[in-house]
């Protein structure tokens, strides 16, 4: 291989690349997006908090007004035996947003029905907390209904409310507090990212592949240089413009929430409730948030998840990204170069990817298990077996994976990595210069076998 | 001395026998024509002379030795297929393209000024590939095909979609690239430019080498030495065909004695595209030795005059 030649083709890619509009934009917004997660969560509580819901009660079977008291979000004004119609059509001059309806007690089957009305729609949030404070009135009213003593605390009495903490013990048997859910997180973000930068670089070298061969460039490329040396210096250059863009997303987010941070104080970042906030992100749904909160929600519940993150090992995590990106982008990188040597355009590689992307997306949805069994049979050959241990083993490493799993993955990954690279390259250098006709696999195996 | 001399050239694809034990020598300094038919094998010769294809059993010598990788630099090539980056600058684009060819950037950034400003194209440098016309796009190829000063271009089809203005001007450059000392290979269908530049040429159809040499000798092979006369007598101008074996000496002289003015009295020689078909179809029927006739149309040959 001429390191020369193979220099000026890494630095032709990675700057047409990094110069492109497509580029910087995504390397300046997503940060600004990332920081916007943990920000504006905050901002909309806080702006949030100042209009309280004007609520009028009409309420017919006199349980439940008297279990509704005022909060934060919402007051309530008890309407009782005021005609529901001529208060739903005066709503904006007496001044308040909705009016909750709820019917006498039908005594055969012990219930109420209960009808809200607003002109503008309500928050979620906002109808879930009264249907379930309606529900309550109805339970406690079915539980005197029974007539037996002492009922309501017995009931009480029977329900549970534990909360398991959790705690990882270090090599010197010292404690720490760790949250699963934190890891689990962690390790989502993990394995996403990794499965978006292989997927999104390696289609990348594709398409710049793809680029020479339709525009007939590659001739004149070819009639210079090697054609691995042009393979290897397009999959390098974009390894490089994908680190490039990693490192300065880490540097981005971090500069922008520190200086956000340190402008608004560090009210902002903390101190909510993280169910709200989760919810707020919109990610989540309400019920997912509850669980994912539930955990933290005790007092001190940020410095929880801080002390938990500060458990995880940041070294490690990071030098094991760039490794297992690196190799894991080069082993399908090469693919994904042999199948646009294939293709004269995007729409014929579609046929020919489908392999590639069927064992990604495998390694995605392991690693969606690794949270839940990071130990499990299935999540450890995941993060073996070269074609989808970049994924899974990012997605595991937050709950602590031994060393030596972490090297055996590694070596078995550079491995299938330099075998598949030299298969790639045979297919690579036959299908360049094949032009004319739909190329299938079949085709593919061919050209690998052709001296 | 040759520069390019292959020795027994096969290259197979699958069951597909692309060439066929092609031997042949290329001289130094010359124009050398590469002839065929499509699909004869043209392409594939001549990437693996570029060191694009490797060759199933072969050689190739470049300069008397086996050729290595670092010989490319030494080689221009001008595909048929012509293509450069849409999406890049034309200046960024000829400068890596000759960078790759082993130019350090500032002699690439020197050597691309004087070419530009040969052409006239100065203005172009920043402008994107797509923004050029076909014509335009073919003219930076050509700058990019010779830049690094080649000892050996390598021109497939060098005037196809060129305008006869600009062809003339590619043409001057090729014939003065050859006076400089460089050896040019010129494939072409153009049989009319075969005949004004080339000195020799190779026949390739079907993977085999049909036929090489000089031109000259090649036409005068396959003329039947016919001889064309022109005179004016009384009546006007005339025209007339000696076969070969009449007695050109004494014919002229019974012409000259009845007292008319020979215009001109020169041999026939048969032109390349009749060699060129007659080659290919004799080779079809596996006659090789089939009549050549030409005589009679010829008025463009480069045929000695002999009076």
């Amino acid at each position: 291989m001429n390191f020369r030649t193979t220099g000026i083709i890494i630095s032709r890619e990675y700057l047409n690349k990094v110069r492109k509009k497509s580029f910087l934009i995504t390397t300046f917004l997503v940060p600004v997006l990332f920081a916007a997660l943990c920000i504006v969560p905050s901002i909309i509580m806080v702006a949030s908090k100042e209009d309280a819901k004007k609520v009028a009660v009409i309420d017919d079977s006199g349980i439940v007004m008297p279990t509704l008291s005022d909060s934060e979000t919402v007051c309530f004004s008890d309407f009782y035996g005021r005609d529901l119609d001529s208060v739903k059509t005066a709503l904006e001059s007496l001044g308040i947003d909705a009016v909750l309806y709820v019917s006498a007690i039908e005594a055969e089957n012990k219930t109420v029905q209960a009808d809200i009305f607003s002109v503008k729609p309500l928050g979620v949030t906002l109808s879930e907390n009264l249907n379930n404070r309606i529900n309550k009135a109805v339970e406690s009213y079915r539980v005197d209904s029974y007539g037996i003593e002492g009922l309501a605390d017995i009931m009480k009495d029977v329900k549970a409310d534990i909360k398991l903490h959790s705690y990882t013990i270090d090599e010197e048997g010292k404690e720490n507090i760790s949250e699963s859910e934190v890891y689990m997180i962690v390790s989502l973000i993990l394995g996403m990212i990794i499965y978006m930068f292989i997927t999104l670089f390696g289609a990348s070298v594709m398409s710049s592949v793809i680029e020479e061969k339709s525009s007939r460039v590659v001739e004149i490329l070819i009639s210079s240089v090697k054609t691995t040396e042009l393979m290897f210096g397009k999959i390098i250059g974009m390894a490089l413009v994908a680190l490039t863009q990693f490192f300065l997303w880490i540097v981005l987010t971090s500069v922008i929430v520190g200086v956000v941070g340190a402008v608004s104080g560090n009210s902002l970042l903390g101190g909510q409730n993280p169910a709200e906030m989760l919810q707020t992100v919109g990610g989540v749904d309400a019920g997912q948030a509850e669980a994912i909160a539930g955990a933290v929600s005790e007092p001190g519940e940020l410095s929880m998840i801080i002390s938990t993150l500060s458990n995880l090992n940041f070294g490690q995590i990071l030098f094991c990204f760039v490794v297992f990106f690196v190799f894991g982008y080069m082993l399908y990188a090469s693919f994904f170069a042999a199948i646009g040597s294939a293709s004269e355009n995007e729409a014929d590689s579609q046929q020919l990817q489908i392999p590639l992307t069927i064992p990604l997306l495998i390694a995605f949805f392991i690693a969606f298990y690794a949270f839940k069994a990071p130990d499990s049979a299935v999540v450890f050959w995941g993060s073996m077996i070269p074609f989808t241990s970049p994924i899974v083993m990012l997605a595991r490493l937050p709950f602590g994976v031994p060393v030596w799993e972490i090297a055996l993955s590694l070596v078995l990954l550079v491995a299938t990595f330099a075998l598949c690279a030299w298969i790639s390259a045979k297919i690579y250098r036959v299908g360049i210069l094949m032009f004319g006709k739909k190329s299938t696999w079949k085709d593919l195996w061919k050209w690998f076998r052709q001296k | 001395m040759s520069i390019i001399q292959t020795i027994g050239l096969c290259k197979s694809f699958g069951e597909k026998l692309a060439l066929d034990g092609v031997s042949l020598s290329i001289p130094e300094n010359g124009i050398f024509g590469m002839l065929g038919p499509n699909g004869a094998g043209k392409t594939t010769l001549i990437r693996i002379i570029n060191r694009i294809t490797i060759p199933s059993s072969g050689e190739v010598l470049f300069s008397g030795r086996p050729i290595t990788q670092r010989d490319v630099e030494k080689i221009g090539y001008l595909p048929e297929e012509r293509g450069l980056y849409r999406k890049m600058k034309v200046g960024d684009q000829a400068l890596y393209l000759a960078r790759l060819k082993g130019m350090s950037q500032y002699d690439a950034r020197m050597g691309l000024k004087e070419w530009f400003e040969r052409f006239g194209i100065e203005s172009w440098w920043d402008k994107k590939v797509e923004e050029l016309s076909k014509g335009m796009a073919q003219k930076v190829q050509f700058i990019i095909t010779v830049v690094h000063k080649p000892s050996l271009m390598i021109l497939d089809e060098p005037f196809s979609g060129f305008d006869p203005v600009n062809a003339d001007i590619i043409r001057k450059e090729i014939l003065r690239l050859r006076d400089e000392g460089a050896t040019i290979v010129l494939s072409t269908h153009d049989m009319a430019s075969v005949e004004e530049l080339c000195d020799e040429i190779a026949l390739v159809n079907k993977g085999k080498l049909v036929i090489t040499g000089r031109v000259d000798d090649i036409r005068r092979r396959y003329g039947n030495n016919n001889v064309e006369l022109v005179y004016t007598d009384a009546d006007g101008c005339h025209t007339q065909v000696l076969l070969r074996d009449t007695d050109g000496a004494s014919t002229l002289r019974t012409f000259l004695d009845k007292g008319v003015q020979i215009n001109s009295y020169k041999e026939l020689m048969p032109r390349m595209n009749d060699i060129f078909i007659n080659l290919v179809k004799g080779d079809e029927s596996n006659s090789q030795d089939e009549n050549l006739t030409s005589e009679g149309e010829e008025h463009n040959s480069k045929g000695e005059e002999q009076l």
